[in-house]
Parts: C-alpha cells; structure tokens; sequence
C-alpha cells in the first residue's frame, strides 16, 4: 500500500514536471509553428513560377484572379490586397492551409467553409473568394 | 455464500487497472474519431496529435508485456503524450489569439484591446477556430495510462521465488 502510494506519488510529480518543462518550451515555438504548415508551400519556387506566367498578377489590373490552387502566398496575398481585403497576408496564409481545392469548383465551396471558422463575414468571404480561382 | 457473491479483495486493482486501460484505450479511439471528423491533417503540426495517438496506443501495448517488463517505456511514452498533449492546448490558444483580427466583431477594434481580453476570447474561443482543451484528452488518457501502470508490476511478488 505504501509502496504504491509512493510510486503513484513518483509518477505524478514527475508527470507534473514533463508538462512543466514542456510548457516553459513550448511558449517560443507556437508563433513560428503556425506559419509553417502554409509558409512551406508558399516556398514553392515552381508554383510561384507557373502562377506567374499564367496570371502574372505582378502587373496585372487591380482585380485580377489568382489560382487558390498554384499562386504562391505572396501572390495571393497581394491579390487579396487589391480587392480591398482587410489582412491579406494572414487569409493568403488559410488560403494556402486548406488546399488543394476542386478545380471544377469555382464558387470555392471548401475555401468558404474553412474560412467560415473563422467569422470572417459574408462580405470579407465574398472579397476573397472573387479574387481567387480555383 | 457472502463470501462467493463479493469480488476477492485482491480482485479490485486488477478490475480498476483493467479498467483504467480500457478507458484510455477508449480515449485514443475517440480522439481519433475526432480528429478525423474535423480533418486534422493539414500541414506537419496538424499531425502531431495523430503521432501522439500512435505512441499511446504503443505505451498500450507495453503495458500489456507480460511480467510488467513495457512499463517503464510506457510511461515514458505516455509522458510524452502527456507533453504533446500540453502544446496542443497552448498552440490552439495562440491559433485563436491569432485570429482574432480576422473576426468581423473585432476586426476593426482588436489591437486596440487590452491584451488580456485578447488572450481571454482566444482561451474561451470566442475568436478563432480551434478548441482549446480539445488537446487536452490526449494527456487525459496518458494520465489513465500512467495510473493503470501503478501497481501494475507487483515487482516484489514476483521477484521473490525468483531471488529464493
């Protein structure tokens, strides 16, 4: 019985200890962490490439379409920009998150769910979508 | 009669042990379940939490190695569960505080909040999109684990007939 307690008391406090330490590091890394799983794909040089060509959104007309598919984040980001959404470079970054979507979509229909976690509302959601393709 | 209706005295840690594995075996189905449902697999971070299953349902299976050898690398296991379970909490709070400029509701007036409000609405997910203590089953069932394995080894008992 005492052996037990003592064991249970062991394991807890060192259990105690894990979540401690893991908490003390784990403070830093969160802010980097969230970026990475998006900024990873926007390093995609070849994406940024081919987006490039074929839209050339670089020196094209403010309301100009990107690929939600291809553009690369900094593509779409400035898109986003020019159709006046507030925060562009945070939606590009979901933008980039929730690919790939339907290319026989072009309503969007998964962007616009995953956005909608968010609360966005109607107006940023239809700002976003009306600057991408699929 | 009495006697044969009761449950044996030495019967009940062995119930509650069992018990307590089934629970955290319970635990890691609906974890699973769970984050499958909400398509928790975009990007390397969004797997973290399916890694963690996979190593609890390992620390599981050590736990069950006859004579009690897999207890010592389960509970290992199961506190790095518990630690993975620990940046899922923090990382859904800073996802949600990240957020919250995205909100319609406070798009135009979230860096002008004090930023203790700010971490109380990503902590409540009042912005944002992730379940804060959802993580936190995770380390719920490793902490099932650590308890089952408790007592699990009667080192003693066992290793007297072997040390006479």
């Amino acid at each position: 019985m005492t052996t037990t307690t003592t064991r249970l008391l062991t394991t807890c406090t060192a259990a105690a200890l894990a979540l401690g330490l893991t908490a003390c590091g784990g403070a830093a890394p969160p802010p980097a962490a969230t970026a990475p799983a998006s900024s990873a794909v926007a390093a995609e040089p070849t994406d940024s490439d081919d987006s490039a060509t074929a839209e050339d959104d670089e020196t094209a007309p403010a309301g100009a379409k990107v690929s939600a598919n291809t553009a690369s984040e900094d593509e779409i980001a400035a898109a986003l920009e020019s159709a006046g959404v507030s925060n562009p470079d945070r939606w590009a970054e979901e933008v980039v998150e929730y690919r790939p979507y339907p290319t026989d979509d072009p309503n969007l229909t998964k962007l616009r769910d995953n956005l909608a976690k968010y609360n966005p509302g109607q107006e940023t959601t239809d700002k976003i979508v009306s600057a991408l393709t699929p | 009669m009495t006697r044969a209706s009761r449950p044996r005295r030495t019967d009940a840690p062995v119930l509650v042990r069992r018990g307590l594995v089934a629970l955290t075996v319970v635990g890691i189905l609906a974890a699973a379940f769970e984050l499958a449902t909400e398509r928790h697999w975009n990007g390397t971070e969004q797997l973290i939490p399916w890694m963690a299953l996979a190593v609890l349902a390992a620390a599981v299976t050590l736990l069950l190695v006859p004579r009690g050898r897999g207890v010592p690398a389960a509970r290992v296991l199961a506190v790095l569960v518990l630690g993975a379970s620990a940046y899922g909490v923090l990382d859904h709070v800073l996802v949600n505080y990240e957020s919250g400029a995205l909100d319609e509701r406070y798009s135009q007036s979230w860096d002008t909040l004090p930023a203790l409000q700010q971490w109380w609405l990503a902590v409540t997910k009042t912005v944002g999109p992730a379940p804060t203590l959802a993580p936190g089953v995770l380390g719920q069932s490793a902490l099932l684990l650590i308890l089952a394995s408790t007592g699990s080894t009667r080192r003693r008992e066992q290793l007297k007939p072997a040390s006479r």
